[in-house]
């Protein structure tokens, strides 16, 4: 069998996609006097002090915790309210479904930061304030139209038939939609679960708005982990390390799925 | 009594349908595409209920009964298996509905797998199978439900024709020793003939002409029943403000003298299979196919002399041929 070669720039390419993470990587796992002494391509005295601190210390590992808890809930909600309404959307005509369908997708064009003031005035008047709900609610805004649209273009290239087909044989309808369809759209479940967990995992904006110091995520926290005592590099750099691991592992999972997620569901 | 009787059912026509479709019978409806045999299929099986009209199965009216309620199956044209469940499960799928137990499916499964000959792919997912496999589990599915009436919607007609005659005959077996009321659809006149105990014609979203094959075929009442009933279509011309048709298969050459009407028609075209020549021809503007049998040659454009026997001609009136040409 013939080698394939694989043209150079693929690995140019390559490094320079590569190279900031590296050096995050990098700087993780060195000290501070020594990322701000001489040049170094290697560390030259590795050391894992900087990830122990995060794991000791409240203020990292909570701040973790708490991005974990509004994405996970913001996941959960997203699905629960973006399946019934993608398959109504898939299987049933009803006036305005179009448009309605539409008008879904329109709510992304708006930038997150015109919704802040409403959020926050909203949320400091019932008392979701500085909580995971208020994120992972106002998350909701965009992670559910996306869900929707994702999951309804999965859901339409299940054939109507098997639908019918299971009402023929008798099965009750929540038989025939948990036993027999949502396994049929699993990969579409899997690249909504990551549009979702994506979307919220990195945003910045709403999530640093309607936090103060309890459900603080830790996006927010290495932002402003600039102390009296200047820039604490090693730390920063390791916490960056581990918020990018969530997403590699969600991303291994649906690998397969994701240019179809990116194409909305259609292919 | 298992028969399933239609009355005054809406299907979009000038005029409601009502047919009683007989127990322990094959009910071939025939019809071309867009005669409302599938609308037919899905209101019998009460996937679609909103057609105003009574339909009556063994449990007495079930005109408004969801299709889950109904003791009916239905095997589509297209090949409909859940795809993410093993032929086993797939066939399983009506019984776990119904609440039977491991055992009972275990053994109904084995039972009707031998019997569609399937036996042997019984843990492969449908994917796996070719497409006269895939509609052999559709169709056991479909009689592992048990139910009276089995609705069969063209189930045939997306198999290449040497699988479609096999699965056909095999069906015509499978189906006889049973008492279920089979409703299958078709649009292919052969079918009638070799599954139907009776025949249903349809066109325009209504039942036109019921009966036996043979009767129909031999009395057909109106020329669209003729020409369902045919194939190719029947030979059409007018004769004392009258509608004459004879069928292809009637028409002989005159010099092979059969028939005692004569016909002179140009011929404009042949076809052969080798064991029948199809002459297209016209006669007096209208397009005529006559079916002979062998191998045939005749010069192109050249006028030739058909003939029939007057026995076989079809007359109808000529309010047909307005209806016809509408």
């Amino acid at each position: 069998m013939a080698e394939k070669r694989v043209h150079w720039s693929v690995y140019a390419f390559g490094v320079y996609l590569l190279l900031p993470l590296y050096w995050l990587v990098n700087m993780s796992l060195q000290r501070n006097q020594d990322i701000v002494g001489e040049f170094a391509i290697v560390p030259r005295n590795p050391t894992l002090t900087n990830y122990a601190e995060i794991f000791t210390n409240p203020v990292w590992y909570e701040a973790f915790g708490n991005s974990l808890a509004y994405v996970s809930i913001n996941t959960l909600v997203s699905l629960t309210v973006a399946i019934p309404a993608a398959y109504a959307f898939s299987r049933y005509r009803f006036l305005g479904d179009r448009q309605l369908f539409f008008w879904l997708l329109t709510n992304r064009m708006a930038p997150p930061a015109v919704f802040l003031l409403p959020f926050f005035q909203l949320y400091s008047a019932v008392g979701l304030f500085d909580t995971p709900f208020a994120v992972a609610f106002a998350h909701c805004l965009f992670t559910v139209p996306l869900s929707v649209w994702i999951l309804e273009g999965f859901m339409s290239s299940v054939p109507r038939e098997i639908d019918e087909m299971a009402r023929l044989d008798g099965h009750a309808f929540g038989y025939f939609f948990f036993r027999l369809f949502l396994p049929l759209i699993k990969s579409g479940l899997g690249v909504t679960v990551f549009f979702c967990f994506m979307f919220s995992w990195v945003e910045l904006l709403i999530a640093r708005t309607l936090t103060a110091s309890e459900a603080k995520p830790i996006a927010v926290v290495m932002t402003r982990t600039v102390s009296a005592s200047g820039l604490d590099w090693g730390v920063l750099a390791a916490a960056g390390v581990l918020t990018i691991v969530p997403g590699i592992a969600v991303v291994w999972f649906v690998r397969r799925h994701l240019a179809r997620g990116f194409a909305l569901g259609r292919v | 009594m298992r028969s399933m009787i239609v009355q005054d059912l809406d299907l979009g026509g000038r005029q409601p349908v009502s047919h009683e479709f007989r127990r322990g019978c094959i009910n071939v409806v025939l019809g071309r595409n867009r005669s409302g045999k599938t609308r037919l299929a899905r209101v019998l099986s009460g996937l679609e209920t909103s057609a105003p009209g009574t339909v009556v199965c063994s449990d007495g009216d079930v005109s408004g009964a969801d299709a889950r309620e109904r003791r009916v199956a239905l095997v589509y044209q297209a090949f409909v298996n859940y795809p993410n469940l093993t032929v086993a499960e797939n066939i399983a799928s009506p019984m776990r509905a119904q609440g039977l137990s491991n055992s009972e499916r275990e053994q109904r499964v084995q039972d009707l797998s031998a019997r569609l000959r399937i036996a042997d792919l019984l843990q492969r997912f449908p994917h796996e199978l070719s497409g006269g496999q895939q509609q052999r589990v559709a169709i056991a599915r479909a009689l592992a439900q048990d139910a009276g009436v089995l609705v069969m919607d063209e189930p045939l007609v997306n198999l290449d024709y040497k699988l479609r005659e096999e699965l056909e005959m095999e069906l015509r077996a499978l189906l006889a020793d049973t008492d279920l009321t089979v409703i299958y659809n078709t649009s292919d006149p052969r079918d009638a003939f070799k599954l139907g105990d009776e025949v249903v014609l349809m066109a325009e979203h209504e039942i036109i002409q019921s009966g036996t094959p043979l009767e129909v075929y031999r009395n057909p009442h109106s020329l669209t029943a003729a020409s369902l009933m045919s194939d190719p279509g029947v030979n059409v011309w007018s004769e004392e403000q009258s509608l004459r048709a004879v069928r292809p298969e009637h028409l002989t050459l005159d010099s092979e003298r059969i028939g005692d009407i004569r016909f002179e028609v140009v011929l404009t075209g042949l076809e052969t299979n080798g064991s029948e020549t199809f002459v297209h021809c016209s006669y007096q503007d209208n397009e005529w196919v006559a079916r002979l049998g062998g191998m045939r040659h005749f010069e192109m454009d050249s006028t030739l002399a058909l003939a029939a026997a007057s026995g076989d001609v079809l007359q109808f009136a000529r309010m047909d041929a307005a209806r016809e040409h509408a």
